[in-house]
Protein backbone atom coordinates (compact mmCIF):
# COMPACT_ATOMS: atom_id res chain seq x y z
CA UNK A 1 0.00 0.00 0.00
CA UNK A 2 2.81 2.40 0.94
CA UNK A 3 4.21 2.64 -2.58
CA UNK A 4 0.80 3.72 -3.87
CA UNK A 5 0.86 6.89 -1.77
CA UNK A 6 1.25 9.86 -4.10
CA UNK A 7 3.35 12.92 -3.49
CA UNK A 8 0.65 15.36 -4.53
CA UNK A 9 -2.18 16.65 -2.43
CA UNK A 10 -0.30 18.30 0.43
CA UNK A 11 -2.51 20.87 2.12
CA UNK A 12 -0.78 23.47 4.25
CA UNK A 13 -2.84 25.79 6.39
CA UNK A 14 -0.89 28.70 7.84
CA UNK A 15 -2.35 30.75 10.67
CA UNK A 16 -5.73 30.79 8.99
CA UNK A 17 -8.41 33.05 10.50
CA UNK A 18 -11.95 33.34 9.17
CA UNK A 19 -14.29 36.12 10.21
CA UNK A 20 -17.74 36.90 8.93
CA UNK A 21 -19.63 40.16 8.97
CA UNK A 22 -22.99 39.62 10.57
CA UNK A 23 -25.73 41.97 11.73
CA UNK A 24 -24.26 41.82 15.23
CA UNK A 25 -20.89 42.90 13.84
CA UNK A 26 -17.82 40.87 13.07
CA UNK A 27 -17.86 37.25 14.17
CA UNK A 28 -14.87 34.93 14.31
CA UNK A 29 -15.80 31.56 12.84
CA UNK A 30 -12.32 30.11 12.98
CA UNK A 31 -9.53 31.12 15.36
CA UNK A 32 -5.94 31.12 14.15
CA UNK A 33 -5.42 27.59 12.85
CA UNK A 34 -2.34 25.83 11.51
CA UNK A 35 -2.60 22.37 10.04
CA UNK A 36 -0.82 20.27 7.43
CA UNK A 37 -2.49 17.39 5.66
CA UNK A 38 0.10 14.99 4.25
CA UNK A 39 -0.46 13.60 0.76
CA UNK A 40 -2.76 10.61 0.67
CA UNK A 41 -3.74 10.73 4.34
CA UNK A 42 -7.23 10.50 5.79
CA UNK A 43 -7.96 13.11 8.44
CA UNK A 44 -11.19 13.34 10.37
CA UNK A 45 -12.18 16.70 11.82
CA UNK A 46 -14.55 16.44 14.71
CA UNK A 47 -16.18 19.06 16.87
CA UNK A 48 -19.48 20.32 18.24
CA UNK A 49 -22.02 21.89 15.86
CA UNK A 50 -21.19 25.42 14.83
CA UNK A 51 -17.56 25.16 15.92
CA UNK A 52 -16.22 26.21 12.54
CA UNK A 53 -15.22 22.83 11.13
CA UNK A 54 -17.35 23.37 8.03
CA UNK A 55 -15.91 26.86 7.72
CA UNK A 56 -12.41 25.43 7.67
CA UNK A 57 -13.50 22.95 5.01
CA UNK A 58 -15.15 25.68 2.94
CA UNK A 59 -11.94 27.69 3.08
CA UNK A 60 -9.87 24.76 1.81
CA UNK A 61 -12.44 24.22 -0.94
CA UNK A 62 -12.00 27.86 -1.96
CA UNK A 63 -15.62 28.76 -1.19
CA UNK A 64 -14.68 31.17 1.59
CA UNK A 65 -11.76 33.62 1.56
CA UNK A 66 -9.34 33.69 4.49
CA UNK A 67 -9.48 36.82 6.66
CA UNK A 68 -5.85 36.20 7.59
CA UNK A 69 -3.32 33.49 6.86
CA UNK A 70 -3.09 31.25 3.84
CA UNK A 71 -4.01 27.85 2.47
CA UNK A 72 -1.68 26.17 0.01
CA UNK A 73 -2.16 23.06 -2.08
CA UNK A 74 1.20 21.61 -3.15
CA UNK A 75 2.77 25.00 -2.58
CA UNK A 76 0.17 26.97 -4.57
CA UNK A 77 -2.15 29.34 -2.71
CA UNK A 78 -5.81 28.32 -2.91
CA UNK A 79 -7.74 31.24 -4.41
CA UNK A 80 -11.02 29.60 -5.39
CA UNK A 81 -12.69 26.28 -6.12
CA UNK A 82 -10.95 23.94 -8.57
CA UNK A 83 -11.21 20.35 -9.63
CA UNK A 84 -8.04 19.58 -7.65
CA UNK A 85 -10.12 19.90 -4.51
CA UNK A 86 -13.21 17.69 -4.67
CA UNK A 87 -16.10 18.24 -2.29
CA UNK A 88 -18.78 15.82 -1.07
CA UNK A 89 -21.73 17.58 0.51
CA UNK A 90 -24.10 16.27 3.15
CA UNK A 91 -27.07 17.03 0.90
CA UNK A 92 -25.38 15.28 -2.07
CA UNK A 93 -25.66 18.33 -4.39
CA UNK A 94 -26.49 16.13 -7.36
CA UNK A 95 -28.09 17.98 -10.25
CA UNK A 96 -31.67 16.69 -10.44
CA UNK A 97 -31.94 17.48 -14.17
CA UNK A 98 -29.15 15.01 -14.99
CA UNK A 99 -29.25 11.24 -14.61
CA UNK A 100 -26.69 9.48 -12.42
CA UNK A 101 -24.33 9.11 -15.36
CA UNK A 102 -25.12 12.65 -16.52
CA UNK A 103 -23.95 13.92 -13.14
CA UNK A 104 -20.68 12.02 -13.45
CA UNK A 105 -20.19 13.26 -17.02
CA UNK A 106 -20.73 16.86 -15.91
CA UNK A 107 -17.30 16.93 -14.28
CA UNK A 108 -15.61 14.99 -17.09
CA UNK A 109 -16.87 17.45 -19.73
CA UNK A 110 -14.18 19.95 -18.79
CA UNK A 111 -11.38 17.50 -19.51
CA UNK A 112 -11.47 17.52 -23.32
CA UNK A 113 -12.18 13.81 -23.69
CA UNK A 114 -13.83 12.22 -26.71
CA UNK A 115 -17.50 11.29 -26.27
CA UNK A 116 -16.63 7.60 -26.12
CA UNK A 117 -13.87 8.09 -23.59
CA UNK A 118 -16.03 10.34 -21.44
CA UNK A 119 -18.83 7.79 -21.40
CA UNK A 120 -16.42 4.97 -20.64
CA UNK A 121 -14.88 6.79 -17.70
CA UNK A 122 -18.28 7.77 -16.35
CA UNK A 123 -19.43 4.15 -16.50
CA UNK A 124 -16.21 2.99 -14.83
CA UNK A 125 -16.75 5.52 -12.02
CA UNK A 126 -20.31 4.31 -11.41
CA UNK A 127 -19.12 0.72 -11.57
CA UNK A 128 -16.64 1.47 -8.81
CA UNK A 129 -19.43 2.52 -6.45
CA UNK A 130 -21.67 -0.36 -7.56
CA UNK A 131 -24.25 1.70 -9.41
CA UNK A 132 -23.83 0.55 -13.03
CA UNK A 133 -27.40 -0.71 -13.04
CA UNK A 134 -28.75 2.73 -12.06
CA UNK A 135 -26.78 4.87 -14.52
CA UNK A 136 -29.86 6.20 -16.27
CA UNK A 137 -31.91 6.98 -13.18
CA UNK A 138 -32.47 10.51 -11.98
CA UNK A 139 -31.29 11.41 -8.45
CA UNK A 140 -34.86 11.63 -7.15
CA UNK A 141 -35.31 7.95 -8.09
CA UNK A 142 -32.35 6.92 -5.91
CA UNK A 143 -32.08 6.36 -2.15
CA UNK A 144 -29.94 8.63 0.01
CA UNK A 145 -27.05 6.16 0.09
CA UNK A 146 -27.18 5.73 -3.68
CA UNK A 147 -27.20 9.49 -4.19
CA UNK A 148 -24.10 9.86 -2.08
CA UNK A 149 -22.44 7.05 -4.05
CA UNK A 150 -23.15 8.93 -7.27
CA UNK A 151 -21.64 12.04 -5.69
CA UNK A 152 -18.53 10.07 -4.69
CA UNK A 153 -18.21 8.66 -8.21
CA UNK A 154 -18.71 12.12 -9.72
CA UNK A 155 -16.00 13.64 -7.53
CA UNK A 156 -13.40 10.88 -7.90
CA UNK A 157 -13.95 10.78 -11.68
CA UNK A 158 -12.25 14.14 -12.17
CA UNK A 159 -9.21 12.97 -10.16
CA UNK A 160 -9.04 15.45 -7.26
CA UNK A 161 -5.82 15.64 -5.26
CA UNK A 162 -7.77 16.51 -2.15
CA UNK A 163 -11.22 15.29 -1.14
CA UNK A 164 -13.26 17.27 1.37
CA UNK A 165 -16.30 15.64 2.89
CA UNK A 166 -18.74 17.66 4.95
CA UNK A 167 -20.70 15.24 7.16
CA UNK A 168 -21.29 13.17 4.03
CA UNK A 169 -23.20 10.36 5.73
CA UNK A 170 -25.01 12.50 8.30
CA UNK A 171 -28.37 12.11 6.56
CA UNK A 172 -28.14 8.31 6.20
CA UNK A 173 -29.41 5.58 8.48
CA UNK A 174 -26.95 3.55 10.57
CA UNK A 175 -26.97 0.49 8.32
CA UNK A 176 -26.37 2.46 5.12
CA UNK A 177 -23.70 4.46 6.89
CA UNK A 178 -21.68 1.34 7.70
CA UNK A 179 -21.72 0.14 4.10
CA UNK A 180 -20.81 3.66 2.93
CA UNK A 181 -17.76 3.58 5.22
CA UNK A 182 -16.32 0.48 3.62
CA UNK A 183 -17.19 1.74 0.15
CA UNK A 184 -15.44 5.03 0.85
CA UNK A 185 -12.32 3.29 2.17
CA UNK A 186 -12.23 1.03 -0.91
CA UNK A 187 -12.53 3.89 -3.37
CA UNK A 188 -10.10 6.06 -1.42
CA UNK A 189 -7.48 3.31 -1.29
CA UNK A 190 -7.70 3.07 -5.08
CA UNK A 191 -7.39 6.82 -5.72
CA UNK A 192 -5.42 7.94 -2.66
CA UNK A 193 -6.54 11.53 -2.55
CA UNK A 194 -5.81 13.45 0.64
CA UNK A 195 -9.06 13.28 2.59
CA UNK A 196 -10.46 15.71 5.12
CA UNK A 197 -13.61 14.28 6.60
CA UNK A 198 -15.77 16.60 8.71
CA UNK A 199 -18.12 14.87 11.12
CA UNK A 200 -19.65 15.19 14.56
CA UNK A 201 -19.83 11.42 14.95
CA UNK A 202 -16.87 10.26 17.05
CA UNK A 203 -17.23 6.60 16.04
CA UNK A 204 -17.17 7.44 12.37
CA UNK A 205 -13.99 9.47 12.81
CA UNK A 206 -12.22 6.71 14.77
CA UNK A 207 -13.18 3.95 12.35
CA UNK A 208 -12.11 5.76 9.20
CA UNK A 209 -9.24 8.17 9.74
CA UNK A 210 -5.43 8.08 10.03
CA UNK A 211 -5.57 11.30 12.00
CA UNK A 212 -8.37 12.54 14.18
CA UNK A 213 -8.40 16.25 14.95
CA UNK A 214 -10.72 17.64 17.58
CA UNK A 215 -12.02 21.20 17.49
CA UNK A 216 -13.26 23.29 20.40
CA UNK A 217 -16.59 25.05 20.62
CA UNK A 218 -17.00 28.29 18.72
CA UNK A 219 -14.91 30.14 17.86
CA UNK A 220 -13.22 26.98 16.71
CA UNK A 221 -9.62 25.99 17.07
CA UNK A 222 -7.86 22.63 16.99
CA UNK A 223 -7.42 21.31 20.50
CA UNK A 224 -6.38 17.67 20.18
CA UNK A 225 -4.75 15.34 17.68
CA UNK A 226 -4.84 11.53 17.66
CA UNK A 227 -2.83 9.37 15.26
CA UNK A 228 -4.66 6.17 14.54
CA UNK A 229 -2.48 3.18 13.75
CA UNK A 230 -5.04 0.37 13.96
CA UNK A 231 -5.49 -1.77 10.85
CA UNK A 232 -8.57 -1.15 8.73
CA UNK A 233 -11.30 -2.23 8.66
CA UNK A 234 -11.70 -1.24 12.28
CA UNK A 235 -14.38 -2.12 14.77
CA UNK A 236 -14.72 -1.25 18.43
CA UNK A 237 -15.03 -4.96 19.23
CA UNK A 238 -11.82 -6.05 17.48
CA UNK A 239 -9.44 -3.09 17.18
CA UNK A 240 -8.18 -3.11 20.76
CA UNK A 241 -9.12 -1.21 23.92
CA UNK A 242 -7.24 1.92 22.91
CA UNK A 243 -9.96 2.85 20.46
CA UNK A 244 -12.54 2.91 23.23
CA UNK A 245 -10.26 4.96 25.47
CA UNK A 246 -9.78 7.59 22.79
CA UNK A 247 -13.52 7.57 22.19
CA UNK A 248 -14.20 8.34 25.87
CA UNK A 249 -11.61 11.09 25.84
CA UNK A 250 -13.04 12.78 22.78
CA UNK A 251 -16.59 12.53 24.08
CA UNK A 252 -15.34 14.23 27.24
CA UNK A 253 -13.78 17.03 25.20
CA UNK A 254 -16.95 17.55 23.19
CA UNK A 255 -19.26 17.60 26.24
CA UNK A 256 -20.57 21.14 26.65
CA UNK A 257 -19.37 22.78 29.85
CA UNK A 258 -22.74 23.82 31.26
CA UNK A 259 -21.41 25.70 34.24
CA UNK A 260 -18.71 27.65 32.45
CA UNK A 261 -20.75 30.77 31.71
CA UNK A 262 -23.03 30.85 34.71
CA UNK A 263 -21.35 33.54 36.80
CA UNK B 1 -60.26 32.11 -16.35
CA UNK B 2 -62.28 30.03 -13.91
CA UNK B 3 -62.09 27.23 -16.45
CA UNK B 4 -58.33 27.22 -16.12
CA UNK B 5 -58.28 26.08 -12.51
CA UNK B 6 -60.61 23.21 -13.11
CA UNK B 7 -58.63 22.08 -16.12
CA UNK B 8 -55.33 22.12 -14.29
CA UNK B 9 -56.20 20.23 -11.14
CA UNK B 10 -58.41 17.20 -11.38
CA UNK B 11 -60.55 17.22 -8.25
CA UNK B 12 -59.53 13.96 -6.62
CA UNK B 13 -62.24 14.22 -3.97
CA UNK B 14 -64.93 13.59 -6.58
CA UNK B 15 -63.71 10.15 -7.49
CA UNK B 16 -65.52 8.08 -4.91
CA UNK B 17 -68.97 9.41 -5.87
CA UNK B 18 -68.56 9.70 -9.64
CA UNK B 19 -66.04 6.98 -10.36
CA UNK B 20 -65.16 6.43 -13.98
CA UNK B 21 -66.40 9.66 -15.51
CA UNK B 22 -64.71 11.82 -12.93
CA UNK B 23 -61.30 10.22 -13.33
CA UNK B 24 -58.59 12.06 -15.22
CA UNK B 25 -59.44 14.34 -18.11
CA UNK B 26 -63.18 13.68 -17.87
CA UNK B 27 -63.64 15.53 -14.59
CA UNK B 28 -63.95 19.12 -15.89
CA UNK B 29 -66.63 18.02 -18.37
CA UNK B 30 -68.92 16.88 -15.57
CA UNK B 31 -68.77 20.33 -14.08
CA UNK B 32 -69.29 21.98 -17.46
CA UNK B 33 -72.19 19.66 -18.25
CA UNK B 34 -73.81 20.56 -14.95
CA UNK B 35 -73.51 24.30 -15.64
CA UNK B 36 -74.81 23.81 -19.18
CA UNK B 37 -77.82 21.97 -17.77
CA UNK B 38 -78.61 24.82 -15.37
CA UNK B 39 -78.16 27.34 -18.14
CA UNK B 40 -80.55 25.38 -20.39
CA UNK B 41 -83.15 25.25 -17.61
CA UNK B 42 -82.90 29.01 -17.13
CA UNK B 43 -83.28 29.48 -20.88
CA UNK B 44 -86.33 27.15 -21.05
CA UNK B 45 -88.00 28.89 -18.12
CA UNK B 46 -87.85 32.23 -19.91
CA UNK B 47 -87.25 34.00 -16.60
CA UNK B 48 -84.58 36.32 -18.02
CA UNK B 49 -85.07 38.14 -21.38
CA UNK B 50 -82.95 36.69 -24.21
CA UNK B 51 -81.40 40.09 -24.93
CA UNK B 52 -79.91 40.17 -21.43
CA UNK B 53 -79.06 36.52 -20.88
CA UNK B 54 -79.29 34.44 -24.05
CA UNK B 55 -80.06 30.72 -23.92
CA UNK B 56 -77.43 28.12 -24.96
CA UNK B 57 -79.08 27.46 -28.34
CA UNK B 58 -79.07 31.19 -29.21
CA UNK B 59 -75.38 31.39 -28.38
CA UNK B 60 -74.74 28.31 -30.50
CA UNK B 61 -76.56 29.76 -33.52
CA UNK B 62 -74.70 33.07 -33.09
CA UNK B 63 -71.46 31.09 -33.18
CA UNK B 64 -72.50 29.26 -36.34
CA UNK B 65 -73.55 32.57 -37.89
CA UNK B 66 -70.21 34.24 -37.14
CA UNK B 67 -68.37 31.19 -38.42
CA UNK B 68 -70.34 31.09 -41.67
CA UNK B 69 -70.08 34.80 -42.47
CA UNK B 70 -66.32 34.47 -42.08
CA UNK B 71 -65.79 36.93 -39.22
CA UNK B 72 -65.03 34.31 -36.57
CA UNK B 73 -62.33 32.42 -38.51
CA UNK B 74 -60.70 35.71 -39.41
CA UNK B 75 -60.93 37.14 -35.89
CA UNK B 76 -59.45 33.96 -34.47
CA UNK B 77 -56.58 34.06 -36.93
CA UNK B 78 -55.88 37.73 -36.28
CA UNK B 79 -56.11 37.53 -32.48
CA UNK B 80 -54.10 34.33 -32.19
CA UNK B 81 -51.31 35.64 -34.34
CA UNK B 82 -51.21 38.91 -32.37
CA UNK B 83 -51.07 37.01 -29.11
CA UNK B 84 -48.42 34.62 -30.46
CA UNK B 85 -46.16 37.34 -31.85
CA UNK B 86 -46.55 39.55 -28.79
CA UNK B 87 -45.93 36.61 -26.50
CA UNK B 88 -42.88 35.50 -28.49
CA UNK B 89 -41.26 38.92 -28.32
CA UNK B 90 -42.17 39.49 -24.66
CA UNK B 91 -41.18 36.06 -23.40
CA UNK B 92 -37.81 35.94 -25.16
CA UNK B 93 -36.93 39.44 -23.97
CA UNK B 94 -38.14 38.58 -20.48
CA UNK B 95 -36.07 35.40 -20.23
CA UNK B 96 -32.99 37.08 -21.67
CA UNK B 97 -33.16 40.09 -19.38
CA UNK B 98 -34.13 37.94 -16.39
CA UNK B 99 -30.99 35.86 -16.88
CA UNK B 100 -28.97 39.07 -17.11
CA UNK B 101 -30.44 40.86 -14.08
CA UNK B 102 -30.25 37.57 -12.20
CA UNK B 103 -26.52 37.15 -12.62
CA UNK B 104 -24.94 40.45 -13.74
CA UNK B 105 -24.76 42.98 -10.93
CA UNK B 106 -24.34 46.00 -13.22
CA UNK B 107 -27.45 45.15 -15.25
CA UNK B 108 -29.41 44.45 -12.09
CA UNK B 109 -28.42 47.76 -10.50
CA UNK B 110 -29.32 49.69 -13.64
CA UNK B 111 -32.62 48.01 -14.47
CA UNK B 112 -34.30 46.32 -11.50
CA UNK B 113 -35.69 49.37 -9.68
CA UNK B 114 -37.05 50.75 -12.95
CA UNK B 115 -38.63 47.46 -14.04
CA UNK B 116 -40.19 46.98 -10.61
CA UNK B 117 -41.70 50.44 -10.92
CA UNK B 118 -43.27 49.48 -14.24
CA UNK B 119 -44.82 46.27 -12.97
CA UNK B 120 -47.80 47.78 -11.10
CA UNK B 121 -48.98 49.74 -14.18
CA UNK B 122 -52.02 47.87 -15.61
CA UNK B 123 -51.67 46.81 -19.22
CA UNK B 124 -54.95 48.52 -20.13
CA UNK B 125 -53.52 51.86 -19.07
CA UNK B 126 -50.89 51.46 -21.78
CA UNK B 127 -53.37 51.13 -24.62
CA UNK B 128 -53.81 54.89 -25.25
CA UNK B 129 -50.04 55.39 -25.40
CA UNK B 130 -49.65 52.35 -27.64
CA UNK B 131 -52.25 53.75 -30.06
CA UNK B 132 -50.49 57.12 -30.23
CA UNK B 133 -47.16 55.43 -30.85
CA UNK B 134 -48.16 52.60 -33.15
CA UNK B 135 -51.65 53.42 -34.47
CA UNK B 136 -54.64 51.07 -34.32
CA UNK B 137 -52.96 48.41 -36.47
CA UNK B 138 -50.88 45.43 -35.46
CA UNK B 139 -48.05 47.43 -33.92
CA UNK B 140 -49.96 48.65 -30.89
CA UNK B 141 -51.25 45.11 -30.15
CA UNK B 142 -47.78 43.60 -30.35
CA UNK B 143 -46.53 46.33 -28.08
CA UNK B 144 -49.17 45.94 -25.37
CA UNK B 145 -48.99 42.13 -25.36
CA UNK B 146 -45.22 41.85 -25.47
CA UNK B 147 -44.81 44.51 -22.79
CA UNK B 148 -47.17 42.71 -20.41
CA UNK B 149 -45.68 39.29 -21.07
CA UNK B 150 -42.16 40.66 -20.83
CA UNK B 151 -42.59 42.07 -17.32
CA UNK B 152 -44.10 38.88 -15.93
CA UNK B 153 -41.58 36.56 -17.54
CA UNK B 154 -38.70 38.84 -16.57
CA UNK B 155 -39.84 38.98 -12.95
CA UNK B 156 -40.20 35.22 -12.60
CA UNK B 157 -36.94 34.47 -14.38
CA UNK B 158 -35.08 36.99 -12.24
CA UNK B 159 -36.68 35.56 -9.12
CA UNK B 160 -35.70 32.02 -10.14
CA UNK B 161 -32.10 33.10 -10.68
CA UNK B 162 -31.96 34.46 -7.13
CA UNK B 163 -32.86 31.08 -5.69
CA UNK B 164 -30.30 28.88 -7.42
CA UNK B 165 -29.00 26.88 -4.44
CA UNK B 166 -25.46 27.86 -3.50
CA UNK B 167 -24.54 24.16 -3.15
CA UNK B 168 -25.15 23.60 -6.87
CA UNK B 169 -22.73 26.39 -7.74
CA UNK B 170 -20.16 25.11 -5.28
CA UNK B 171 -20.47 21.58 -6.61
CA UNK B 172 -20.14 22.79 -10.21
CA UNK B 173 -17.06 24.89 -9.48
CA UNK B 174 -15.26 22.24 -7.47
CA UNK B 175 -15.84 19.86 -10.39
CA UNK B 176 -13.92 22.33 -12.55
CA UNK B 177 -16.88 23.60 -14.59
CA UNK B 178 -16.26 26.71 -16.67
CA UNK B 179 -18.42 29.77 -16.07
CA UNK B 180 -20.26 29.09 -19.31
CA UNK B 181 -21.00 25.46 -18.47
CA UNK B 182 -22.11 26.49 -15.01
CA UNK B 183 -24.50 29.04 -16.49
CA UNK B 184 -25.90 26.83 -19.23
CA UNK B 185 -26.17 23.51 -17.42
CA UNK B 186 -26.56 24.45 -13.77
CA UNK B 187 -27.98 27.95 -13.30
CA UNK B 188 -30.54 27.86 -16.11
CA UNK B 189 -31.93 24.40 -15.24
CA UNK B 190 -32.02 25.35 -11.56
CA UNK B 191 -34.07 28.44 -12.43
CA UNK B 192 -36.20 26.63 -15.03
CA UNK B 193 -39.18 25.87 -12.77
CA UNK B 194 -39.55 29.59 -12.04
CA UNK B 195 -39.03 30.52 -15.67
CA UNK B 196 -41.81 28.12 -16.61
CA UNK B 197 -44.13 29.55 -13.99
CA UNK B 198 -43.50 32.94 -15.61
CA UNK B 199 -44.23 31.57 -19.07
CA UNK B 200 -47.49 30.06 -17.89
CA UNK B 201 -48.57 33.36 -16.39
CA UNK B 202 -47.35 35.10 -19.53
CA UNK B 203 -49.63 33.01 -21.75
CA UNK B 204 -52.66 33.98 -19.66
CA UNK B 205 -51.63 37.62 -19.63
CA UNK B 206 -51.05 37.62 -23.39
CA UNK B 207 -54.78 36.99 -23.93
CA UNK B 208 -55.82 39.38 -21.22
CA UNK B 209 -53.80 42.28 -22.55
CA UNK B 210 -54.60 41.49 -26.17
CA UNK B 211 -58.34 41.70 -25.55
CA UNK B 212 -57.80 44.90 -23.60
CA UNK B 213 -55.96 46.36 -26.57
CA UNK B 214 -58.54 45.14 -29.11
CA UNK B 215 -61.51 46.46 -27.14
CA UNK B 216 -60.44 50.04 -27.70
CA UNK B 217 -58.80 50.71 -31.00
CA UNK B 218 -58.90 47.81 -33.42
CA UNK B 219 -60.74 46.88 -36.58
CA UNK B 220 -60.55 43.10 -36.26
CA UNK B 221 -59.94 40.43 -33.66
CA UNK B 222 -62.02 38.83 -30.94
CA UNK B 223 -61.85 41.89 -28.68
CA UNK B 224 -62.99 44.18 -31.46
CA UNK B 225 -65.89 41.80 -32.25
CA UNK B 226 -66.98 41.91 -28.59
CA UNK B 227 -67.01 45.68 -28.72
CA UNK B 228 -68.95 45.59 -31.97
CA UNK B 229 -71.50 43.18 -30.48
CA UNK B 230 -72.08 45.65 -27.68
CA UNK B 231 -73.01 48.36 -30.17
CA UNK B 232 -75.68 46.08 -31.68
CA UNK B 233 -76.63 44.67 -28.25
CA UNK B 234 -75.91 41.15 -29.52
CA UNK B 235 -75.45 39.38 -26.16
CA UNK B 236 -75.61 36.03 -27.95
CA UNK B 237 -72.47 36.94 -29.88
CA UNK B 238 -70.81 38.30 -26.75
CA UNK B 239 -71.46 35.05 -24.89
CA UNK B 240 -70.14 33.07 -27.82
CA UNK B 241 -66.94 35.14 -27.93
CA UNK B 242 -66.47 34.94 -24.16
CA UNK B 243 -66.82 31.17 -24.23
CA UNK B 244 -64.35 30.95 -27.09
CA UNK B 245 -61.87 33.07 -25.10
CA UNK B 246 -62.33 30.79 -22.11
CA UNK B 247 -61.74 27.65 -24.15
CA UNK B 248 -58.68 29.15 -25.84
CA UNK B 249 -57.17 30.30 -22.54
CA UNK B 250 -57.77 26.98 -20.82
CA UNK B 251 -56.38 24.97 -23.74
CA UNK B 252 -53.20 27.00 -23.95
CA UNK B 253 -52.72 26.85 -20.21
CA UNK B 254 -53.14 23.07 -20.33
CA UNK B 255 -50.66 22.71 -23.18
CA UNK B 256 -48.05 24.96 -21.57
CA UNK B 257 -48.43 23.13 -18.29
CA UNK B 258 -47.95 19.76 -19.97
CA UNK B 259 -44.90 21.06 -21.82
CA UNK B 260 -43.51 22.40 -18.54
CA UNK B 261 -43.94 19.05 -16.83
CA UNK B 262 -42.02 17.40 -19.67
CA UNK B 263 -39.18 19.91 -19.73
CA UNK B 264 -38.85 20.45 -15.97
CA UNK B 265 -39.51 16.79 -15.15
CA UNK B 266 -37.47 16.80 -11.93
CA UNK B 267 -39.64 19.42 -10.22
CA UNK B 268 -42.86 17.54 -9.50
CA UNK B 269 -44.46 18.82 -6.36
Amino acid sequence: MADAIPQVGRVEIDDLVIRFNTKQGEMTALEKTALTLEPGTFTALIGPSGCGKSTLMNAIAGFVDPSAGQIRLDGQAVTGPSKDVGVIFQQYALFPWFTAIGNVRFGLKQMGLSQAEELERAHAALEEVGLSAHADKFPQQLSGGMKQRVAIARTFAVGPKVLLMDEPFGALDAQTRISMHSLLLDVWQKHRATVLFVTHDVDEALLLADDVRVMSQAPGRLIRHYSMTQQRPRAFSTSGPELLEIREEILGLLRPRETANEH
Amino acid sequence: MALTDQQGKTPVAWRPSLTGLASGVGAPFISLGFVLLLWTLVGLSGAIPEAIFPAPWSVWSATVEMWQNGTLPNDLKVSLSRAAIGFGIGASLGIFLGLMTGRVVVVRTLLNPFLNLLRPIPAIALVPVAIVWFGIGEGSKYFVVSYTVFLTVWFNTHHGMQYVPETYLRAARSLGASRFREFATVIIPAAAPHIFAGIRLGVALAFLSLIAAELSGASSGLGFRLQEARQYIRTDRMFSLLIILGILGASFDYLVNRLGQKLVHWEQA
